[in-house]
């Protein structure tokens, strides 16, 4: 399977996701029981997302001082901001900052 | 049928400054692109195939990390997954609309398009629609542009920089920024803790038993807290 197939298949997968009530299940209701699970797929994907991309290959973790202090001052930047450019601009100077020191 | 131009106007107003905080979002794909080291048009093709940012880098940067195709897919579709919620609460408004429109409308359903729309719910269907299309086609045309130009930027950056690792700083923001309650965050570091304790598992499928794992914890707490 190339990447644009791969591509393809998450497209149509996206846009069914967003037209299926609107297209075909007007009449129904998500149950009470898949919203409650549903609300917590974005952290959960997230965050597993994030330790993902910082594992290599071999499974051990690929991740320094510069790192985790990158993740401390982001975190804590989108914790007072809420805002997603200041926590790009503060994570990523506090690592390039820190990588510089050690 | 004469368009709105006030609606138009409007809706393009609204657009753009929630755009804003998309902008760097797009940048970091388009530099993701070059990293993952998959064709670049190939890659920005994402753009208007899938139109989501979080499942476009998922699927981009988890190709590059060397995850099975299949995981990859997976992976970006569960992302996905809580565009379930906005067509479900779109799908009343939508049902006094022409068939085109309902077929159209929900390729442009993205985050900032529903929270817009669900502002406009009441107005009359022919001013929605106005509304909507300009506001959908407004980060369309929009999102195809910076992440274009992420994409032209991917090559001068030295990689030294190493900008990749702007995007777990980006999801990061995007989990803590959206936390509104403790059960988002016990499944945030479960999904975490999960994903890291099964890394051996081959073509990376821990990720999705993580995820898995962090949807189940919340949904736990959230069901048997008193």
């Amino acid at each position: 399977m190339s990447f644009v197939i791969a591509a393809v298949v998450v497209g149509i997968g996206t846009y069914l996701s967003r037209a299926i009530f609107i297209l075909a299940l007007a009449n129904r209701r998500i149950p009470d029981s898949v919203l409650v699970m549903l609300q917590f797929v974005a952290p959960a994907v997230l965050a597993a997302l994030v330790v993902a991309v910082l594992i290599d290959e071999s499974g051990s973790a690929a991740i320094g001082i510069p790192e985790l202090a990158a993740f401390a001052a982001g975190g804590a930047t989108a914790y007072k901001t809420r805002n997603h450019i200041a926590t790009l601009v503060v994570g990523m100077t506090v690592f390039w900052v820190v990588r510089a020191l050690v | 049928m004469a368009v709105d131009r006030a609606i138009v106007r409007r809706a393009v107003g609204d657009a753009v400054p929630l755009y804003v905080p998309a902008i760097p979002f797009s940048l970091v794909i388009g530099l993701a692109i070059s990293e993952a080291g998959v064709n670049p048009l190939a890659g920005w093709s994402t753009s208007w195939l899938i139109f989501g940012g979080a499942a476009q880098l998922t699927l981009i940067t988890l190709v590059g990390a060397g995850t099975a195709l299949a995981a990859a897919v997976m992976a970006a579709l569960v992302v996905n997954a809580r565009h379930l919620m906005y067509s479900a609460a779109l799908a009343p408004t939508f049902q006094n609309q022409p068939a085109w429109f309902r077929w159209l409308g929900p390729y442009v359903l993205i985050d900032q398009v529903f929270a817009l729309a669900m502002l406009e719910e009441k107005t009359d269907p022919v001013a929605f629609r106005t509304y909507y299309l300009s506001i959908g086609f407004t980060f369309w045309a929009l999102w195809q542009s910076t992440t274009a130009l992420g994409l032209a930027l991917g090559p001068v950056v030295p990689d030294s920089w190493n900008l990749e690792f702007a995007v777990p700083i980006l999801f990061l923001g995007l989990i803590v920024i959206g936390l509104d309650k403790s059960s988002k965050a016990a499944a945030a570091l479960v999904g975490a803790g999960v994903t890291f304790l099964t890394a051996g598992l081959p073509n990376r499928s821990g990720l999705l038993v993580g995820a898995l794992a962090g949807i189940l914890a919340g949904t736990m707490i959230e069901r048997f807290r008193p």
